[in-house]
């Protein structure tokens, strides 16, 4: 299967992915004991945090760096940090919008500010921030330099969220994957729904950051373009 | 003979003072308004303190500093304690030492309170000394842990059902 093929096939392939976890989770899991049916969305509030956290954050503040070190720098990773804290803002005020939903039923709140919400709360704002300065006027140079400074910054808060829970008194709850090794505290269907969502959520990122990313590299060279044209113009003027 | 200039013509700046004062105006801007929300939800978090909650050891070991002060305190609902009243529920919750704080509840309790599972309730020691807490909020804090209600429909991978 050439890249070209495999490219074509992503987005029908998250779009099965996402309908059998759908299917897996509503219909085919059973209840939990002390949740009962509101731990349907545990197949989708921490896949949708795995993604904006570890994948989205943890590839923007390398490409970040990659741009930052001299020998690397390249356009190209600019546009590919812009790109994944782009759709890691989606992912990450998803999992805010589901986790409240999740909140309200099974904690009794909406919100309220234990250690993990707030740090998670923190790296919105920053990364919210991030699109913010990509939207300040500046050399492109300078623009990519900041992004990336600032990117570096909040990523430093990932560590702090995935931490928060074992650091801190917290009412979130404690890692249930990989708890002390590779043990889960999670019974069989609902485990392997669980696992299949964080793929199906994975698949669907690379997605989304594939085709935001061509669009930043057209968009790229669409602006090169009409500056060229501008000099263009101006030196025609000039010579009139 | 003189010689004629092929180049191309020189371009006239097009106000690069003013765009340059307004990029790093907004940049400014940009910086101030994102270092306020950062200061805004750590002072919120800070404010509620890192650790969210003291536990019942916790709490009962440093009892005499706490006083009357309002804290959210932890622990797991003791089983036969829980007693609906007119305006709420009466029930103890214990730590991990066996030590219990009775709680007077007022309110709506969360759906999925019920007896043996952790909580969180928000309020203070009716007085200085006492044991006996006021509580007008409840949290339920879950476990970790996701179990089956109906665990025979669970097939573990040697075939057996659990």
């Amino acid at each position: 299967m050439t890249r070209r093929h495999l490219d074509r096939a992503l987005g029908p392939i998250a779009l099965v992915l996402v309908a059998l976890t759908v299917w897996l989770g509503l219909w085919v899991t059973p209840p939990d004991e002390t949740q009962g049916n509101f731990v349907r969305l545990l197949y989708l509030h921490p896949a949708l945090a795995w993604v904006a956290l570890y994948l989205a954050f943890g590839l923007a503040a390398l490409s970040s760096a990659l741009y930052l070190w001299p020998r690397t720098r390249s356009q190209r990773w600019d546009l590919l940090a812009a790109s994944t804290v782009e759709v890691g803002v989606v992912f990450l005020t998803l999992t805010l919008a589901t986790g409240m939903l999740w909140g309200r039923p099974v904690w009794g709140v909406w919100w309220t500010w234990d250690a993990r919400l707030t740090s998670t709360a923190l790296l919105e704002l920053l990364f919210v921030g991030y699109l913010a300065m990509r939207r300040v006027p500046a050399d492109p140079h300078v623009r990519a330099r900041r992004c990336a400074v600032l990117a570096l910054l909040a990523g430093l808060d990932v560590p702090i969220v995935h931490y928060s829970v074992q650091w801190w008194n917290g009412l979130h709850q404690t890692d249930s994957v990989l708890v002390g090794g590779f043990h889960f505290a999670i019974h069989g269907s609902m485990l392997w729904t669980l696992l299949l969502s964080f793929i199906a959520m994975t698949v669907v990122f690379v997605w989304m950051v594939r085709r935001r990313y061509e669009i930043a590299v057209t968009e790229s060279a669409l602006a090169d373009a009409a500056l060229e044209d501008a000099v263009l113009e101006r030196r025609k003027e000039g010579v009139r | 003979m003189t010689a004629v200039d092929t180049g191309p013509p020189p371009l006239a700046p097009v106000e690069p003072r003013r765009r340059a004062a307004s990029s790093k105006g907004r940049f400014l801007v940009v910086c101030v308004l994102l270092a306020a929300a950062v200061a805004l939800v750590l002072y919120k978090g800070l404010l509620s303190s890192l650790n969210y909650f003291d536990t019942v050891d916790q709490a009962l070991d440093h009892r005499a500093q706490i006083g009357t002060t309002s804290i959210r305190l932890e622990g797991v609902v003791v089983p036969g304690t829980v007693r609906s009243t007119g305006s709420g529920a009466l029930f103890s919750i214990s730590g991990d030492d066996g030590r219990a704080v009775s709680v007077t509840f007022v309110g709506s309790p969360p759906e999925l309170f019920k007896p043996d599972i952790p909580v969180v309730v928000v309020g203070s020691f009716t007085t200085a000394t006492s044991d006996d807490f006021d509580s007008n909020q409840i949290l339920v804090k879950h476990s970790a842990s996701y179990i089956a209600q109906y665990p025979s429909r669970v097939r573990a991978p040697n075939g057996s059902t659990r």
